[in-house]
């Protein structure tokens, strides 16, 4: 192999130094931007008690966004945030329509129209000791 | 310049003379009207005394005007009976106590204010800051007492706050008057949610906490719009900004014996007769131009009074709107403006390409010209954004949720484009670094190389043959026309586009609702803005980041392809509209502009 004649050598040199630092300068541009600034929603929400929630009674609860069912099995909270793109479903009877897109959803959050394809979750309920529900929002 | 084109109100003199007439006399009106009726300013208009208590600032307050002796007092004093509650008191009777005990003397017992029928229930102490009682352990001027103390029950009252959490702070850190922070938790909490309830605001069966007052939506309206009517103000001051353009444009004409001003040196000196046909280029780039102008001054009036929190956005949006004086006008005209510039834009992509204009050596401006488009609509997106209004709630939501659906990269995309996952200030405040500075520069830049690209390239396409046999109306034509005839054009368009925007700025108003609050309502405009519905209609078929994401880059990618994938047009069509050998093109951008129409008609049933 023929040595690499200096002009062009240094020429390399300048060019892949000045792309290497490019390179860190948009790394750096890409690490300004990644800050997260603000907090992430809360992924707890406390109901109060419990008996404000009768046997059989279904309750909306809008800061979740999720609906609260009293059943003879316990409390089951489907989440109310579409699983397509995140609109707030309403609930005009029984069951969930979405807004935006036209996704349906029956009681219990199963998909029974797209272009949504998951289910509404389940969000988990804990009773406390003094007797508060707490929904986890996952 | 030819006699013939010059019709006599452009003529320069009369023109001058009318436009400062205009000038003159819409001047003249605006100052003899007088100022706005703004309820912020009347209302926090002291009387001379000699303490101005802190009342804060609200909007739409009735506030008691200068005290004056009454000559029979009248009152019920049994109005000023403790109130009977229940034992055990719920929140609200306990609210009702602290009330009655700290607050009612002012506020009056059923949330009036300092009106003069209360100032009744103190008999003899009825002026007590005259009469001098307590003047011994109080100032000179006797007990100190503030004169104007704002009404809490009537409509718009609690505006200023978001919703119950902000009022329980400021009612904790704040009052009562006398002794601000006296207040222990548990009665601020009590008493405001006494003050909710007497607002209506307070949901049914609710008991306040700590935790859920962020969850009950205070301010939940749009103001009222004033009840006198702005029209007639916005329509004379429409003919002083016509007038203005009228005398600026002249200004910049050729004088005899001047060097060409400015404005004209960005005009070539002559061009091609053919290039400057009005049913050829529709004007619809320098209407663009004209457009952004009116974008760029309005936005910078905006910005002198929108705050970009999500508290104060929606809240100074309606500020500019209903009570800054001409404010309604200036928003009217960025919103007006912005939505014509997408139509306008769109307009001249079609003419370019329905012309043939696309070809080398303009290909490279067509690709610039098509990034301006993209830019344009981004920039309308997070326009409507900034009005962080329940209107946009489901767009913002939906669009972001969109971009996170890219795979691998989405949750970095959408960190780097809205700055959360989830709508807060971070978002808010990136829209607006977006639509001020990130997006707005660069358009700027873009459009000031698109421009120059057009002359670099020889002017707008035409054809560079004399055709031989014209049609008679262009026989008579000069060949060139000078720079001085362009301006003189130009400035028609520009005038009676300004003059139609500022009639529909003057009659139709832009959108505005009520503030976004931290409840999720699902009263939301749940529509995409009208130049993404297509977007909209295109997600519920299917995967959101194939049908979302792919499909409307590979139409912008497809719209790029167009000069590189589509045969030149002959150069004896060029200039032309139609040119035969240009059908391929012509049919392609035929059938995607109909397939975008249709599915946002399908989008808006
Ligand atoms: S967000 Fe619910 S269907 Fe698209």
């Amino acid at each position: 192999m023929r040595p690499l004649p200096r002009r062009s050598f240094l020429k390399l040199l300048t060019n892949s130094l000045l792309t290497f630092s490019g390179a860190l300068g948009l790394g750096g541009l890409a690490r300004f931007f990644s800050f997260q600034a603000d907090p992430p929603p809360p992924k707890e929400f406390d109901i109060g008690p419990a008996m404000n929630y009768p046997q059989g009674s279904v309750t909306v609860l809008l800061q979740i966004p999720a609906t609260l069912r009293h059943t003879s099995k316990g409390f089951i909270a489907v989440s109310m945030k579409c699983t397509h793109l995140g609109c707030t479903v309403e609930k005009p009877g029984e069951t969930f329509e979405c807004p935006c897109h036209g996704s349906r959803f029956d009681e219990f959050g199963k998909v029974t129209r797209g272009p949504a394809t998951r289910d509404l979750p389940q969000l988990e309920v804990i009773e406390t000791e003094d007797g508060n529900l707490i929904v986890r929002a996952s | 310049m030819t006699e013939r084109a010059r019709h006599p109100i452009l003529r320069l003199r009369s023109g001058r003379a009318i436009s400062l007439l205009l000038i003159f006399v819409s001047g003249f009106f605006l100052l003899a009207i007088p100022a706005a009726a703004s309820p912020v300013l009347d209302s926090i208009t002291p009387t001379a005394t000699a303490y101005t208590p802190p009342t804060p600032t609200m909007y739409l307050v009735t506030l008691t005007p200068t005290p004056t002796l009454a000559p029979t007092p009248t009152f019920d004093v049994s109005r000023l009976d403790k109130p009977i509650v229940d034992e055990p008191p719920s929140q609200l009777d306990e609210g009702l106590l602290v009330y009655w005990g700290v607050c009612m003397a002012c506020h009056g017992d059923t949330g009036q204010g300092l009106t003069d029928a209360w100032r009744d229930s103190f008999g003899e102490d009825r002026d007590c800051w005259t009469s001098k009682c307590h003047a011994s352990n109080h100032p000179p001027q006797g007990f100190e007492f503030p004169r104007l103390v704002p009404s809490l029950s009537d409509k718009g009252t609690l505006l200023r706050f978001v919703n119950a959490e902000q009022l329980y702070q400021y009612n904790l850190a704040n009052m009562p008057w006398w002794d601000p922070g006296s207040l222990t938790k548990e009665k601020a909490l009590a008493v405001t949610a006494y003050l909710l309830k007497m607002n209506g605001k307070l949901p049914e069966g609710v008991t306040l906490t700590a935790a859920n007052g962020q969850f009950i939506p205070i301010q939940y309206t749009v103001m009222e719009p004033p009840a006198q009517s702005n029209l007639w103000k916005y329509l004379l001051a429409g003919a002083l900004i016509l007038s203005g353009i009228g005398i600026g444009l002249q200004s910049v004409q050729p004088h005899a014996g001047k060097r060409p001003s400015f404005i004209l040196h960005l005009h070539p000196p002559t061009i091609p007769a053919l290039q400057a046909r009005f049913r050829y280029t529709l004007g619809a780039g320098g209407l663009a131009v004209f457009l952004c102008i009116i974008l760029l001054v309005t936005g910078l009036l905006e910005m002198f009074y929108y705050i970009p929190s999500t508290e104060r956005a929606a809240a100074t949006i309606q500020e500019i709107t209903f009570l800054v004086p001409y404010g309604g006008l200036v928003r009217n005209l960025h919103f007006w403006s912005a939505q014509a510039l997408v139509v306008v834009a769109a307009i001249h992509l079609l003419r370019v390409v329905f012309t043939g204009a696309y070809a080398k050596p303009r290909r490279f401006n067509y690709i610039l010209g098509l990034g301006l488009f993209v830019i344009v609509l981004l920039l309308d997106f997070t326009g409507y954004v900034l009005r962080w209004d329940e209107g946009i709630r489901w767009a913002l939501i939906a669009g972001t949720n969109l971009l996170g659906s890219v795979p691998k990269i989405g949750e970095g995309l959408v960190r780097f484009v809205s700055g959360n996952l989830e709508p807060g200030p971070a978002m808010l405040i990136r829209f607006y670094a977006w639509h001020l500075f990130g997006l707005a520069i660069l358009g700027g830049i873009l459009m000031i190389w698109h421009l120059f690209r057009v002359r670099r390239d020889g002017g707008i396409a035409a054809t560079r043959v004399e055709r031989i046999g014209n049609p008679p109306d262009e026989e008579s034509a000069p060949t060139r026309i000078s720079r001085a005839e362009l301006l003189r054009r130009e400035a028609i368009t520009m005038l009676v586009a300004g003059g139609i925007l500022l009639l529909i700025s003057t009659f139709l108003p832009a959108p505005i609702e009520q503030p976004m609050s931290s409840t999720l309502v699902s009263l939301a405009e749940s529509r995409a803005p009208w130049f993404f519905l297509w977007v909209q209609e295109l997600l519920k078929v299917g995967d959101p980041f194939l049908w979302g994401v792919a499909t409307p880059l590979i139409v912008v990618l497809l719209l790029g392809l167009i000069p590189y994938v589509f045969p030149r047009v002959d150069e004896s069509e060029i200039g032309r509209w139609l040119p035969r050998s240009g059908r391929a093109a012509q049919l392609f951008l035929a059938t995607l502009l109909v397939t975008i129409i249709t599915l946002t008609i399908l989008a808006t049933r």
